[in-house]
């Protein structure tokens, strides 16, 4: 049996809190005689205050206290000085640091491309210790007072502040609360409750332009317009949507103009009220529109010129 | 008039009816475009004897035409007929490896809806007592049978949805 052991106050605490640690060498090592003389060893390097008693069973208790622990981990090695050498009877790590504050800026998405609910957090300050975020959630038919089924928790990879919830635990166009845990050995937090049904805040892919080929059975554009047409994502074709496009000159300092309000779909749209023989830069987004819903990032770039 | 308690329907819950039986048709319809694909299994018509001798139940949505809609007798007839396809997609579980997710996915989507609608006719008081429960499904012996099942399954649902469609659309007039 090992002939000596550390016992900890606790092996983890906040940080500054007062430790104290015990070794005792019991009388498994009276083989080796006197000659021998309890040594801490501790990593970081500390020099905590010591004392030693006998206890009537023959057994040594040799105990440091550290007042403030203010490192995250300290290894900490009971040893013998025995004779010329340094043996290592014992090792305990003690860890520091603080309850995990509550997550924040909690947000989803429905992603359909996924097929799944992806939020996202901020996971707060560090807590220098092993810390868990869930997503727990659960499904309601009012506005989340109530819950009506409940959703597996949804467990992010290690060091990640998102998680996606799979479609078959959704009903998308029910109500769901949703929040965050985070968990440590110092204590458990909570984030805000969201309440949101999952198509309300679905994001959809960017619209795709394309400019609109000249051809004999179309009168050629205007100087200072351009001609073109848009699809949206195909996978959103079921929702009713609305468009915005944006255009600004290729070359030189100009911002953006907006053109707003305009359909989910068009085979032939003419914009003018532009430079003549200027090339343009557009790009377009939608929206789930009268329901609820995010607009989507802007669409990879058209480039067209105006007539002269 | 048949209306009068129609006006007391969220527009926004015609809205998602509405997005919710164009979303169940694109996933009817990709699940016909594999099944035809895959399996050469394209044409309703082409099944006709089988549909007979396997037994699909039909829904009936009669009380949602705009020509005499009923409005609470609509909803119930359209949960009765989602309820339906609740059942008859389950009986067809097992259908291929591939297109376990479309059916999958369709599955959802119509148990989403009749939820939507049951939710909503307990809103208006209008709920029967006793949710409904399933009766007897055909059942379908071959991969053959749930593939075809799968076609004429689809296509009933598709053309029940038009008229679903129809009714709600009515009903969402300003």
């Amino acid at each position: 049996e090992q002939c000596g052991h550390i016992l900890l106050s606790a092996p983890i605490v906040r940080l500054g809190d007062q430790v104290t640690a015990s070794c005792f060498i019991t009388r498994n090592c009276s083989h080796l005689g006197t000659d021998w003389r309890v040594v801490w060893k501790l990593e970081p390097e500390l020099h905590p205050r010591e004392r030693r008693q006998h206890l009537p069973n023959g057994t040594l208790q040799s105990t440091i206290t550290l007042p403030h622990l203010n490192h995250s981990r300290v290894l900490l090695s009971c040893c013998l000085h025995w004779g010329n050498s340094l043996q290592i009877l014992d090792q305990a790590e003690l860890q520091a640091g603080y309850p995990p504050t509550a997550p924040y800026n909690l947000s989803c998405i429905m992603n359909l491309t996924t097929n799944s609910l992806i939020c996202q957090w901020e996971p707060g300050p560090d807590t220098h210790l092993s810390t868990s975020f869930t997503l727990k959630s659960f499904k309601s038919q009012d506005k989340c007072q109530t819950q009506k089924d409940s959703i597996p928790d949804c467990v992010p990879e290690v060091g990640q502040s998102h998680c996606s919830i799979p479609r078959k635990h959704l009903q998308l166009y029910q109500n769901m609360s949703i929040w965050v845990q985070a968990r440590n050995a110092l204590g458990t937090s909570a984030s805000p409750k969201l309440c949101l049904a999952p198509m309300d805040v679905v994001k959809l892919e960017p619209p795709t332009l394309w400019a609109l080929e000249p051809s004999p059975a179309v009168v050629p554009p205007q100087p200072g317009c351009l001609r073109l047409r848009w699809e949206t994502w195909r996978p959103s074709l079921y929702i009713e949507q609305k468009c915005e496009l944006r255009h600004q000159p290729r070359l030189g300092e100009a911002g953006w103009d907006l053109v707003s309000a305009l359909p989910a779909r068009t085979s032939q749209y003419e914009l003018c009220g532009l430079l003549p023989s200027t090339a343009y830069t557009l790009q377009m987004r939608c929206t789930r529109w009268r329901l609820p819903g995010h607009w989507s990032e802007w669409s990879p770039s058209l480039e067209l010129t105006t007539a002269q | 008039t048949p209306l009068g308690p129609a006006r007391s329907l969220p527009q926004s819950f015609l809205l998602k009816c509405l997005e919710q039986v164009r979303k169940i048709q694109a996933d009817g319809a990709e699940l016909q475009e594999r099944l035809c694909a895959a399996h050469k299994l394209c044409h309703p018509e082409e099944l006709m004897l089988l549909r007979h001798s396997l037994g699909i139940p039909q829904a009936p949505l009669s009380s949602c035409s705009s020509q005499s809609l009923q409005l609470t007798s609509c909803l119930n007839q359209l949960h009765g007929g989602l309820f339906l396809y609740q059942g008859l997609l389950q009986a067809l579980a097992g259908i291929s490896p591939e297109l376990a997710p479309t059916l999958d996915t369709l599955q959802l989507d119509v148990t989403d809806f009749a939820t939507n609608i049951w939710l909503q006719m307990e809103d208006l008081g209008a709920a029967p007592a006793v949710q409904p429960t399933q009766g007897a499904m055909p059942t379908f012996t071959s991969a053959f049978q749930r593939r075809a099942g799968g076609v004429l399954v689809a296509s009933q649902l598709h053309r029940f949805l038009e008229l679903a469609y129809r009714g709600l659309r009515y009903l969402a007039e300003p």
